[in-house]
């Protein structure tokens, strides 16, 4: 009926036992004095006793002059699940000076007193897992945490508003920062914004002085028409390749004379002004670019090679344009990488019930934001894209995309509530005759002063705000007609509009995922990044050494960005605040001898931490990146991985000890 | 006069018949109205299909029967493929019409129905008009 | 080519003009239109509760002589008969229970064979073997539109056609999935495969009004109005449809709903195998014009190429 333990058991160990009664949780329905009582006489066993709460000041203290008192070299201590206090009880061995990974925590809660009822056979259960995690310990090897080298340097990447304030953040830590942006110019989506809410400051106001201070600041790289090409490495140690795009233009010698633009013969739609304007195919993005220079758009440019045209290197007297201009690459070591690459909104092409994207007059809210801008397409002045009439009826539809369960998104883009009642407080600034209508399902308003706001829209503005879900939005003749609801009145109402704009969903990044395969981030399942825990622990992903900001994580406004960038900073500060980092040593090693280099181990690696190594035909790995889940010990066929101490040899002991009469 | 909503069983047992006839859940339904925006003939109705669903909602069977509007759908099914949450109102509407009021008011039965626009008519409208609404 | 049709009651009293046409444009594509022995009016109307289907055992009836018949495919011009078919064998196809009660519902029916006229019973079970198709999507994937194009007889780049959908031939999308409710294209390509111009327009899928015609005339005059209205607008020549209803509604009731709306100055309705008929060469008299109250000759004249108005 017992097998024997197989491998080394060490029985000349001196293991102490320390049942907790947890109150009335444990202590109600398992028979605890009974455990410890039974306890003391098995093998191994040098002491064993109960307490009402361990994990007090008085319990913890017990153990720790327990651990010197009587000698002891491995404790278990019977109590709640790991996850709670292990690391309590780690410290207090270490402050008796003995090493941590000695102890054990058996769950009787989680896993017996809060599940059954039957006192009599809980107690059983009770001894049973002690038993089995006796016979581990007998087993457990005295181990050190395996130590990292920190590069106290980090990547921030993305130049919007999230990884503007991330990379001031850390480089006023006192670390350097390289911010990597792939557009031409950083600010983001914020700088296309004309103003924001709720106090309707202007964005660019409030955005360049951050942009000019990134430029400026002596420990941050600004790399922008850079790309991150490939990440390799672990956390405090990553090797990244960053890609160079030739931007034909020499930034250090470009004075913004503007020449070029003058001759240049292609046009563009301009992606700045959301396609309500046109730009060249040399051109500078907006007038506060950061940095400021022109950018020769490749793609668009008649052609570099052979040269096609030639005329804006013809009429540039600082010699700034140079067409030889190559894509390259180049390597940076860094110790943190803060991911900030911002959102996109959804396609309207896909609400063809709102006519697609047929209707010039039916627009979204960025394309919006560019109208009401003062630097925009037109100037400021609220016109309309098919014809530049000013619009006198506009009708804003909430809800485009967003929490629609059965066709698009099921969740909410938070901010679309309030920049449609700022859309409609900015259109009734300037058309004051204007009527402004909005069909809302709800309205969000949960931020500071945000509710304020809304309702100032309303009461001051005059804004008509109507709830029901727009069916239906097309054009007849010159006007767009609204289909809607009004499910407080009980009525269906239509609605004409001279412009409509749809407050359209957020969602992630366009091509942002190839990206992340790079990184090997994990993300949710509509793209965002996954943050390490939802509550608490919003701004790390589960991936070490990545930190998450902005709207790359989900749909936030800009006060909920700049604090998530903030304390993504403050995260990066605490991993560089230390000389080394201490990673779990529970790792799987290999053991050569085993190790027939099959490989199995490597597909089953979900953190990459395994590979093979040819010269020696056998699997390596690499401690820092194990994150001792256990996978490959189960895959393994020949036992050449085996967990410290969680071995199959401890494994065995523990279900033999508990299946034991 | 206030209505007293019910509670437990007896509110319960109507929305549960409604839900096991449609095979649609009433519960999903969030009020947005855009079924009854959609709807070709909701200017006709005295409750909104919106409406209607709502008072399923709230267990008050007593304020849907005698309403016009059961006998009003066309079954186009736009409010089906609007939905955001993929509530097939249409349905729902009939559930309630066979539960509520198979041989109301507003029914439409041969009776309606004169000899010389008899001979007018496609077959299929009479076919289709009586299986909805002469029951 | 041969394949199985399924007319419907109103195709063979009411509006012969759909079924002629119909057999006038397959005979000039090679295809043979059989129809299945002994078939019944489909019910036209799905039953949409959990617990009144009795009714569905006369479509599912039609789609098992189909398949005895040897066929794997019926295809059907109303959109009446297209959603309920197509919806019958879904159920029998997807849903365990109702294809059981079906079956049970059918299996007691007597065969009569059609020449000796003996009578057996015993079918094998329906399992929806068959592929309901509409002749739109029947063109589109089984014949090619490509094909349909190098057939063609006349020159209609003249003529604008507003294609109709109306409901039945889309929603509810997760049973009948010709194409995107708010967004199809099959009718267009099937016009311009035809040669002429598909006019766009918001109101090509929202409801005719139905069957309430009937019971409730006039929403259904101001919905068939709201669409007529939008076609003229959009430039069309003519109203495509595939449902005899809503050629009842839109042509016979026009005059309704020219009394209703006065500015409303008219449009031909015409069913989309006429003109389908009409492009591959067939006779003006074979297309069942005299069928039309409102009259439909203008469409189907030589039209000059000309352009249409936004």
């Amino acid at each position: 009926m017992s097998a024997a333990p197989k491998g080394k058991a060490k029985k000349d160990k001196r293991v102490g036992i320390f049942v907790c009664h947890c109150g009335v949780n444990i202590a109600g329905v398992v028979d605890v004095e009974k455990v410890a009582q039974k306890m003391a006489d098995y093998p191994g066993v040098s002491f064993s006793t109960n307490y009402v709460y361990m994990c007090s000041d008085p319990g913890q203290q017990m153990i720790i002059d327990t651990i010197k008192e009587k000698k002891l070299d491995s404790i278990i201590v019977a109590a709640c699940s790991p996850t709670l206090h292990e690391k309590t009880f780690m410290e207090a061995a270490k402050l008796a000076g003995l090493n941590p990974y000695q102890i054990e925590i058996a769950n009787i809660r989680e896993q017996d007193s809060w599940v059954h009822h039957d006192k009599e056979r809980a107690t059983k259960k009770a001894l049973r897992v002690v038993k089995g995690h006796v016979e581990k310990a007998l087993q457990n090897e005295s181990l050190e945490p395996i130590k990292v080298d920190v590069k106290k340097r980090a990547l921030v990447i993305g130049g919007g508003i999230s990884g503007l304030q991330a990379a001031l953040d850390i480089a006023e830590h006192g670390y350097e920062v390289i911010l990597v942006e792939k557009n031409p110019s950083i600010g983001g989506k914020m700088i296309q914004l004309s103003e924001t809410f709720p106090t309707l400051d202007c964005s660019q106001c409030i955005l360049t002085p951050k942009m000019v201070e990134v430029q400026r600041h002596p420990r941050i790289r600004l790399l922008t028409y850079h790309e991150v090409d490939a990440v390799s490495g672990f956390v405090g140690n990553f090797k990244v390749r960053i890609k160079k795009k030739p931007r034909y233009v020499d930034p250090d010698l470009c004075n913004l004379c503007g020449e070029c633009e003058k001759v240049c013969p292609q046009i563009v739609p301009d992606e700045f002004n959301m396609g309500l304007s046109f730009r060249k195919a040399i051109y500078m993005p907006f007038p506060q670019a950061v940095p400021g220079t022109y950018t020769l758009d490749a793609e668009h440019c008649l052609g570099l090679s052979p040269v096609r045209c030639g005329k804006c290197k013809d009429v540039c007297d600082r010699k700034a344009i140079d067409y030889d201009m190559n894509e390259t690459f180049f390597e940076e070591e860094v110790g943190a990488i803060v991911i900030a690459t911002g959102y996109d909104l959804y396609s309207m092409q896909a609400l063809g019930e709102y006519g697609g994207e047929k209707y010039d007059d039916v627009i979204n809210g960025l394309e919006f934001e560019r109208i009401l801008s003062a630097s925009g397409p037109t100037g400021g002045v609220v016109r309309r894209p098919s014809d530049g009439k000013i619009p006198k009826s506009v009708v804003f539809v909430q809800c485009c995309g967003s929490r629609d369960t059965e066709h698009h998104l099921p969740y909410c883009s938070k901010i679309c509530c309030m920049y449609t009642a700022k859309h409609a407080m900015l259109y009734k600034h300037r058309v004051p005759d204007g009527q402004a209508t909005v069909f809302y399902i709800d309205v969000r308003t949960g931020g500071k002063a945000f509710d304020e706001f809304y309702q100032r829209t309303i009461e001051e503005e005059k804004t008509l705000y109507i709830r029901g879900k727009v069916s239906k939005i097309f054009k007849e003749g010159e006007k767009l007609v609204v289909w809607g609801v009004d499910t407080l009145a009980g009525k269906k109402v239509e609605v004409e509009a001279d412009l409509v704009v749809l407050a359209m969903a957020m969602v992630k990044a366009d091509g942002v995922q190839d990206l992340l395969k790079k990184l090997k981030v994990a993300t949710d399942t509509h793209g965002f990044l996954a943050e390490a825990h939802p509550k608490l622990r919003p701004v790390e992903s589960l991936n070490a050494g990545f930190y998450l900001a902005g709207a790359a994580h989900g749909p936030k406004d800009i006060p909920e960005a700049v604090a998530q960038a903030s304390a993504a900073a403050a995260k990066v500060g605490d991993l560089f605040a230390q000389e080394e980092l201490l990673h779990e040593p529970t790792i799987v090693p290999v053991d050569d001898e085993k190790c027939s280099g099959c490989g199995i181990c490597i597909t089953m690696c979900p953190y990459g931490a395994r590979s093979l190594d040819r010269e020696r035909g056998v699997v390596v790995v690499n401690e820092i990146l194990c994150e001792g889940c256990g996978a490959c010990a189960a895959a393994c066929p020949s036992g050449a991985a085996q967990q410290r101490n969680q071995t199959d040899d401890q494994i065995f002991a523990m279900v033999s000890a508990m299946l034991k009469d | 006069m206030r209505v007293k909503l019910k509670s437990g069983q007896a509110a319960k047992k109507f929305i549960e018949r409604v839900e096991e006839l449609s095979g649609e859940n009433v519960y999903a339904c969030y009020q947005c109205g855009r079924c009854s925006a959609g709807c070709p003939v909701a200017s006709e109705m005295d409750l909104l299909p919106n409406q209607i669903i709502r008072l399923v909602q709230l267990g008050l069977q007593d304020e849907v029967v005698g309403s016009k509007t059961l006998f009003l759908c066309a079954s186009c099914f736009t409010c089906q493929s609007r939905c955001p949450k993929g509530i097939d109102m249409a349905r729902v509407m009939e559930a309630v019409r066979h539960l509520l009021d198979p041989k109301g008011k507003d029914a439409f039965g041969p009776a309606e129905v004169s000899p010389e626009l008899a001979q007018e008519l496609p077959q299929q409208v009479l076919v289709s008009i009586f299986r909805k609404f002469a029951k | 080519m041969k394949v199985h049709y399924y007319p419907g009651c109103t195709l063979k009293d009411k509006t012969k003009a759909l079924d002629l046409s119909t057999r006038e444009a397959m005979a000039l594509l090679g295809i043979e239109l059989v129809e299945p022995e002994g078939w019944t009016c489909c019910g036209a109307e799905y039953p949409l509760t959990e617990e009144k289907i009795g009714t569905l055992a006369a479509p599912i009836r039609v789609l098992r002589q189909v398949r005895d018949e040897g066929g794997d495919v019926v295809v059907t011009t109303c959109s009446f008969c297209y959603a309920v078919l197509k919806r019958a064998n879904g159920a029998v196809r997807n849903d365990p229970l109702k294809r059981k009660r079906f079956n049970a519902y059918l299996r007691d029916d007597i065969k009569i064979d059609r020449w000796t006229k003996a009578k057996t019973t015993g079918f094998d079970e329906y399992k929806g073997e068959v592929e309901v198709l509409h002749l739109l999507e029947f063109l589109r994937d089984r014949v090619g539109f490509p094909v349909l194009k190098s057939k063609l007889g006349r020159d209609l780049s003249g003529l604008a056609v507003a294609p109709y959908y109306g409901c039945r031939l889309l929603r509810p999308k997760e049973e009948l999935a010709m194409d995107e409710p708010d967004n199809p294209k099959i009718f267009e390509d099937f016009l311009t495969a035809i040669g002429c111009q598909a006019v766009d327009y918001p109101f090509k899928q929202e409801c005719c009004g139905s069957y309430l015609s009937v019971s409730l005339p006039d929403a259904a005059t101001e919905a068939s109005y709201r669409v007529l209205r939008s076609a003229k607008m959009a430039g069309a020549a003519a109203v495509a449809v595939t449902c005899p209803l809503c050629f009842y509604n839109m042509d016979k009731r026009q005059d309704k709903i020219k009394e209703a709306y006065l500015d409303f100055p008219g449009i031909p309705v015409v069913f989309f195998t006429q003109v389908m008929a009409w492009a591959l060469g067939v006779d003006k008299a074979l297309l069942g014009l005299g069928e039309h109250a409102v009259p439909a000759e203008a469409v189907f004249q030589d039209i000059p190429a000309a352009e249409v108005r936004p």
